[in-house]
């Protein structure tokens, strides 16, 4: 809210510090201070009042009294006149409140004989300076006192309220009234309003109806002041997407006690103003606010701060803000609704002696280290392995788009109610749709232009969210690399896995069921499952043509797809030591004629379950299918290490072997062993 | 038989070698003395002519000076050799070295290692938790009251079928306390949400750090302690920072960090706006009512917490002037880290 400084500068005698060093105690000690504005002969000032402050602070006084309470200074309370009735013309106006729960308090004065005229130059000035357009003296007035007490006011042309009569009740569903701006809105169920005879005639709290207006010829007038209910007024600011300065006042809640002498400030400018005589008073209050007591431990406050301090000071400090206090009982003023408990007070003695001037100390506690997160430490490795072999992390919305969700053909999903765009529509099941859309974007980008040669190899390590029932997240570990890359990506996960400590890993022939096939965004027969022991833990592969091609991406990509929760779980330090063989190793090379179908693993197995203990290791370095090859045949190439860790193998001994496997291999009348 | 003066062939050939000034000279010196027909080959020839006790000492003599010659011109033919192999051997050292392909880590992913690794060195444990929260956990427990204009603070996103993306990590301090008996210190890093256009500065997905300290009597001096250390080492200098009253509903008192701005130092630039401070982040002590709902009694615990945006100390850090970047998934931006 912007404020006055002029204003602020009429609450005291003394003159304030300049605008800038005001500013600055504020922002130390109470609200932030932004701009500072110079405005004909005044400044404007826009303090950020805090939200558990709009209850006594978006009004001019409120802020005199914290600048009173930061320089320990006098302030001048505004001068009011009594509200006594006269005898007069006007038939009384009946009162009727049908939801006394929302109405806390309803004060009101019919005032005969006022004459509407232009505001006076002070009045106008005062508005002005903060940018409120003059209207006539009695809608200037009520706009005056709520700014300087913080109190809504609402003017009534008591001449508009038909029957005299005015009936506080929910609105009904359907209902409508035209307010005061000319528009006509459709209120919603449960809204506060007014109604006369048989009209609508003010959404109370936010602002008056057209119906019962101010205007030149008004002679008699109602001016209200009412405590509402805030969950109301808040609601129905939210439903109409209409606030005003009341209905923001409102929506925070006010002091019951404010209404009566805001109605009499405003009496007393009337007078001089307009004129006219109250000849009616309303005030119904059936619950009257009494102020708090708080009980205060001095031993608390020191110990919550971490400050010395005296209960001498404490004291003077708590007086400054208004604060009543005998022994360690704490009595706060009525309109400080935000001050209940002990805390709150250690607050204001807090900002009061300055956050700045508490020495930092470092807290005393035990020796305890940390607990080591696993979760992190796994996640961490995972990271740095994955960026090791070359790979880019990339960080992706937690969302997918209804496009995305026909695209990757996915059912289930968690939706987002209220979504800020069609793009964010539901949490995204899986990191894939993300990462190659990345793929594309880079594609697109200068990026493959610039830096021809370059791979797109990109992952993300974040949560997916799926709905089963309820909404499950997990953590997934995703990775692609664009182009044909079946085997560097498989290389991939196997150097992961490894570096995580997970050995038994092996692929699986991804087998969907026709249903699964047509859901299913892997190529066909280019897809493995990544399984330890039996369990699967994630799926290799090269996404399918259809999907590549809604996406626009050039070429091909291959994706692996980890969950991480089952990978963490797998993950381990333990590291085993294999003793060095101090006799040689013998290499043997040999190469297999097989039908193109053969897979390389079951003539690997082949080999080793022939060849037995003393070969060490058998290593694939050659695949070849090609025209020398004859029709249906490829050829695969080993080396056998041989190794004995007890002696020198002799060449006899390894020639003993080595036939051996060819003759093992060979008894599959469809593979030759080339010589 | 002449007398053989071994002294003057020595002589005499030294000064040819060094004369000589390519490998082709150096071939007609080695032939002249050592050849066949060399002038030391023949007197080598002669030696067994010789009378025994001369043969001897001669023959000790000719070979230490065949030995010598070979020497000599072993070392000359090798500086020849050398001048040409130089020349095809030179290397621009100049020309760019080739990289190995490694990759990156996001940079947020860098700046969140950071802290956890500055806290964890003051004895605080990460912990972390669910992004799908109820309204319990989000606001209710955190003593954010229903219908109340300090609840617009937090625009939210809401699921389907009830519960909410949450909008801070602040949850997770009441499903730790729930869980776990002061004393205690952690940090929360996590992604967060909020109901939000995009732009330079919003994004609907973001990620905070919070912290929470409970003990017997941890203080605010306590909190400027622990805030002005980590500061220091994350900025690796002196940070100058400042407390000013703030209002959150799950702490009280409740104050706003500033720092000193890091860029113009405190004179005012354009990353500060020329205030010479820039808002960090949010803190306060612990609200009883937040003990309370988490199962601590407030009368025997206090502490404080704060919240901070990662993003935010990611862009004041790299000077990145826009929040989208982080998540544009764009490698010209991401292979700079």
């Amino acid at each position: 809210m912007i404020f006055s400084y002029n204003w602020l500068q009429s609450f005291f005698k003394a003159k304030l510090p300049k605008p800038e060093k005001l500013a600055e105690f504020l922002t130390m000690h109470a609200f932030e201070v932004g701009e500072i504005k110079r405005r004909a002969g005044d400044f404007v000032l826009n303090i950020d009042i805090l939200s558990n402050r709009g209850h006594d602070c978006l009004c001019h006084y409120g802020i005199a009294r914290e600048i009173a309470a930061i320089l320990d200074r006098k302030l001048n309370i505004p001068k009011g006149e009594k509200l006594i009735t006269k005898k007069g013309e006007l038939q009384p106006v009946k009162l009727k409140i049908n939801c006394p729960n929302l109405v806390s308090r309803y004060s009101a004065i019919a005032v005969e004989g006022v004459k509407i005229s232009k505001s006076p130059q002070w009045l106008k000035k005062r508005l002005g300076t903060l940018g409120i357009r003059s209207i006539n003296n009695i809608v200037d007035l009520t706009n005056f006192v709520m700014l300087e007490t913080g109190q809504p006011l609402h003017a009534f042309d008591y001449d508009k309220i038909l029957g005299k009569k005015m009936v506080l009740r929910r609105a009904k569903k359907g209902e409508k009234i035209i307010t005061l701006d000319g528009v006509k809105r459709d209120l919603y169920e449960g809204a506060l309003i007014i109604e006369d005879e048989n009209r609508l005639i003010d959404l109370v709290g936010i602002m008056g109806g057209k119906l019962s207006e101010i205007d030149s010829t008004t002679k008699n007038i109602v001016l209200q002041a009412g405590s509402f209910d805030r969950r109301n007024i808040y609601q129905a600011t939210k439903n109409l997407r209409h606030s005003t300065d009341a209905s923001d006042i409102y929506s925070h809640g006010i002091d019951p006690n404010l209404t009566i002498p805001a109605l009499e400030r405003a009496y007393l400018l009337l007078k001089k103003i307009g004129g006219g005589k109250i000849v009616q008073l309303i005030d119904v209050y059936p619950k009257k606010i009494l102020p708090l007591k708080i009980k205060l431990d001095l031993d608390y406050v020191k110990k919550l701060l971490g400050i010395e301090i005296t209960s001498k000071e404490i004291k003077n400090m708590l007086k400054r803000f208004g604060f009543k206090v005998v022994e360690d009982l704490v009595e706060a003023p009525t309109l400080r609704l935000d001050v209940s408990i002990p805390e709150d007070l250690i607050e204001e003695i807090g900002r009061l002696y300055g956050y700045q001037k508490i020495k930092p100390a470092f807290p005393v506690a035990s020796l305890v280290p940390p607990k080591r997160n696993f979760e992190l430490f796994w996640e961490n490795m995972a990271k740095n392995i994955l960026k090791e072999a070359g790979f880019t992390e990339v960080y992706n919305y937690s969302f997918i788009s209804e496009e995305d969700r026909k695209v990757f053909k996915r059912n289930n999903l968690a939706e987002v109610q209220n979504p800020v765009s069609a793009e964010q529509k539901y949490l995204r099941p899986s990191l894939i749709p993300e990462l190659l859309k990345n793929v594309k974007k880079n594609q697109n980008s200068v990026f493959a232009s610039s830096s021809a040669g370059k791979e797109i190899k990109i992952f993300e390590l974040e949560k997916i969210f799926k709905k089963p029932k309820s909404v499950e997240e997990k953590r997934m570990l995703s990775g692609v690399i664009a182009g044909d890359a079946f085997y560097e990506a498989k290389g991939v996960v196997d150097l992961l896995l490894n570096k995580l400590g997970i050995s038994s890993v092996w692929y699986d022939e991804y087998q969907p069921t026709p249903e699964e096939s047509k859901l299913s965004i892997w190529r066909e027969k280019r897809c493995a499952e990544i399984k330890t022991d039996n369990e699967e833990i994630g799926f290799l592969g090269e996404i399918s043509p259809k999907i590549l091609g809604a996406l626009k991406i050039e070429g091909r990509a291959v994706v692996f797809d980890i969950d991480f929760e089952k990978l963490q779980k797998l993950a381990s330090e333990e590291q085993g030591y294999q003793p060095i063989s101090a006799y040689p190793a013998a290499v043997r090379d040999i190469a297999v004629l097989v039908p193109l179908f053969v897979k390389v693993e079951e003539v690997l197995n082949q080999v080793e379950f022939s060849g037995g203990k003393l070969i060490r290791d058998v290593d694939l370095f050659d695949i070849y299918e090609g025209e020398e090859m004859p029709e249906g045949k490829k050829n695969f190439a080993f080396h056998i290490i041989y190794q004995a860790e007890d002696r020198t193998l002799s060449s006899e001994e390894i020639d003993e072997i080595q036939q051996k496997i060819i003759e093992a291999l060979e008894e599959n009348p469809d593979w030759e062993v080339r010589k | 038989m002449e007398k053989i003066d071994l002294k003057t062939i020595k002589k005499r050939s030294e000064n040819e070698f060094k004369k000589a000034v390519d490998l082709k000279e150096l071939d007609e010196i080695f032939k002249k003395y050592l050849g066949k027909k060399g002038e030391i080959t023949q007197i080598l020839k002669t030696l067994s002519k010789l009378p025994n006790e001369r043969r001897a000492k001669i023959g000790k003599g000719i070979n230490e000076l065949k030995n010598f010659l070979e020497e000599k011109i072993e070392d000359k033919k090798s500086y020849f050799t050398k001048a040409t192999e130089d020349k095809e051997e030179w290397l621009d050292i100049t020309a760019p070295g080739k990289k190995p392909v490694v990759g990156h880590l996001h940079p947020l992913t860098l700046i969140k290692r950071r802290i956890e690794e500055i806290f964890q060195a003051m004895g605080f444990s990460v912990v972390e938790g669910p992004e799908v929260e109820t309204e319990w956990y989000n606001f209710d427990a955190l003593n954010i009251q229903k219908d109340h204009p300090a609840r617009d603070f937090w625009d939210t996103l809401y699921l389907k079928g009830g519960n909410l993306l949450r909008t801070h990590t602040s949850p997770v301090q009441i499903r730790f306390m729930e869980k776990n008996e002061p004393p205690f210190r952690i940090i929360v890093p996590g992604r967060v949400f909020r109901h939000e256009a995009t732009d330079a500065k919003h994004e609907v997905n973001f990620y905070q750090v919070e912290g929470l300290m409970v003990g017997k009597d941890v203080s605010v001096a306590n909190f400027k302690a622990v805030i002005q250390e980590f500061l220091n080492r994350f900025y690796q200098k002196e940070i100058k920072l400042r407390l000013r009253p703030s209002f959150f509903p799950f702490t009280e008192p409740s104050f706003e960090i500033d720092i000193n701005c890091i860029v113009c130092g405190g004179k005012g630039c354009s990353t500060c706006l020329g205030q010479g401070w820039i808002e960090l982040m949010g803190a306060g002590m612990v609200h009883p009512n937040v003990l309370k709902n988490s199962g601590l009694d407030p009368r025997n615990w206090q502490g404080f917490a704060f919240g901070m945006g990662l993003d935010r100390l990611a862009m004041m850090k790299y000077k990145i002037n826009d929040i989208r970047l982080f998540y544009s998934g764009d490698l010209r931006f991401l292979q700079q880290f």
